[in-house]
């Protein structure tokens, strides 16, 4: 009897809402020509804090993309996770019609790192400004991390296995992760990603603590990694979702592989001890790039995690020196979160769309805002470069500590 | 205020705390189930919280397992009516 052969994971689908736009296609183009679109922060009640510039999302209309008995009973981090993962669905040509004659095939993965803190404020006030029993019930799920894996998954009546990845920042990485392997296991189709909603008041206290958050107040400088005037980072919201998909069954339907999710790993190193980072980290992209069964020099591209701290830039890039060797100072590495702003646990999803993206068009997108790099870095900056990329290598570490690293294949490539 | 909950309140109360759109008319005709109109066990509490805070009341413990806007009503009207 022959072993059957092992199920890859493929990516079907992708669905972006970001702060450069809400929607994959607009997203990309944005992305592909460097727009940054960071901003002083508006939003209502955030306009007098420390906190000057963000990413915030401001073409997306909650009430054109998602049923009123949904709204209301969710945050803003999970109607984006809700909108995105209609557009990876969407993109994938995975119908309610396909997915409701097999619901146990689908299952859902997301990660988040603070979950709904607008409704959670909203519903708080209530508690302490009325009391009690003016609290909704919807509260008990709304603001909690775990809300959009159980709101998509009852919004498109999938019944396959679902779960939440909490794991820093870096467990957007993780997420896809989770997503592969459960279609490795057998579930057909994952719709797996993360999305964030950090610019509400309350959330943005609870940010103000961290000593890496950026609070320049010129939308310009106020996110600059790997130069000497990196000042820390910009927080964004908005996020992706993908479609992750078992290629056998993408390849029955007709159903186009944009790339495969070929390897990852993660390690941890302590919070905000980025000097350590640096081991964390590359241990985390050997292990990727053992998991793919590849080598350092097919790494066509590195989407940088890019803290925008000296210490934490000096550590990413010696990482991809120890992991990549003589290729890393020669592989255009990018962070287009430059001009967008990190999105904590989307961060790297956004990345990770990008980085397929970037496969589909054969274009790097550049890193808005950085000029005169102070690493020994091919740091892809200004405009575009266009560049073949068969592998992608993505990138994400979280301020509690976790590294991960993740490869990404080229749908076009045979089965090794 | 009347002392009765009438079906135009209980659509209202459905869209505020449910975001569910229902004419009062078609609760009046038709007898559909909460769960087919898209009300929830969360939803429904919702609109219990909400009726006791407006009423200054408890709503009878039954209430949040009513399985139709019907059934809720004539459980929350006959509690009201004995109370008063």
């Amino acid at each position: 009897m022959s072993e059957p052969l092992p199920r890859r994971a493929a990516v079907t689908g992708i669905g972006v809402i970001a702060p450069n736009g809400a929607s994959t296609e607009t997203f990309w183009k944005a992305t592909r020509e460097g727009i940054s679109v960071l901003d002083r922060v508006d939003r209502e009640g955030c306009e007098d804090l420390p906190l000057r510039v963000a990413g915030q999302v401001r073409d997306f209309d909650p009430s054109a993309a998602i049923e009123e008995r949904f709204l209301v009973q969710t945050d803003r981090f999970t109607h984006f996770a809700m909108a995105a993962a209609d557009f990876a669905l969407d993109d994938a040509q995975l119908g309610r019609p396909d997915t409701d004659a097999a619901p146990y095939s689908v299952g859902v993965v997301t990660a988040a790192g603070s979950g709904g803190g607008e409704f959670g404020q909203r519903e708080l006030q209530q508690l302490w400004g009325k009391g009690s029993r003016y609290v909704g019930p919807y509260q008990s799920i709304a603001w909690f991390y775990a809300a959009s894996t159980g709101q998509i998954s009852i919004r498109r009546g999938f019944k396959g296995p679902c779960s939440v990845v909490a794991a820093d920042e870096a467990g957007g990485l993780d997420a896809l992760a989770h997503a592969a392997r459960a279609v490795r296991r057998g579930t057909d189709v994952i719709v797996a990603g993360a999305t964030e909603a950090p610019i509400a008041p309350y959330s943005v206290v609870c940010q103000l603590g961290y000593d890496e958050l950026s609070t320049v107040d010129e939308p310009s400088r106020a996110y600059r990694p790997f130069t000497s005037a990196a000042c820390g980072f910009v927080p964004a919201e908005g996020g992706a979702m993908l479609v992750v998909e078992a290629d056998a069954t993408a390849r029955a339907r007709g159903a186009r592989v944009q790339a495969y999710l070929a390897g990852h790993a993660a390690t941890f190193t302590g919070a905000s001890r980025w000097e350590e980072s640096r081991e964390g980290l590359a241990q985390a992209v050997r292990q990727a790039l053992e998991e793919a069964e590849c080598a350092p020099e097919e790494i066509d591209v590195v989407f940088a995690d890019a803290l925008g701290v000296p210490a934490a830039d000096r550590a990413e890039a010696l990482a991809i020196a120890d992991a990549l060797g003589a290729h890393g100072t020669r592989v255009p590495v990018t962070a287009p979160k430059t001009g967008i702003g990190r999105g904590y646990c989307a961060a790297p999803l956004m990345d990770a769309a990008a980085a397929v993206l970037a496969m589909e068009h054969g274009v790097i997108p550049p890193t808005p805002n950085v000029f005169d790099i102070c690493h020994d870095l091919d740091l892809v900056t200004g405009r575009a470069r266009p560049a073949e990329v068969r592998t992608a290598l993505v990138l994400s570490r979280g301020l509690m500590g976790s590294n991960s690293a993740l490869v990404l294949r080229h749908g076009a490539t045979d089965a090794s | 205020m009347t002392d009765r909950i009438t079906v135009e309140e209980l659509a209202e109360l459905m869209k505020k705390s449910a975001g569910v759109t229902v004419a009062p008319e078609e609760l009046r005709r038709d007898d559909a189930g909460f769960d087919r109109l898209g009300v929830d066990s969360l939803g429904l509490l919702g609109i219990v919280g909400e009726l006791e805070n407006r009423y200054g009341t408890p709503m009878p413990p039954d209430a949040e397992r009513s399985k139709s806007p019907r059934q809720f009503l004539d459980l929350v009207n006959s509690a009201l009516l004995t109370g008063a």
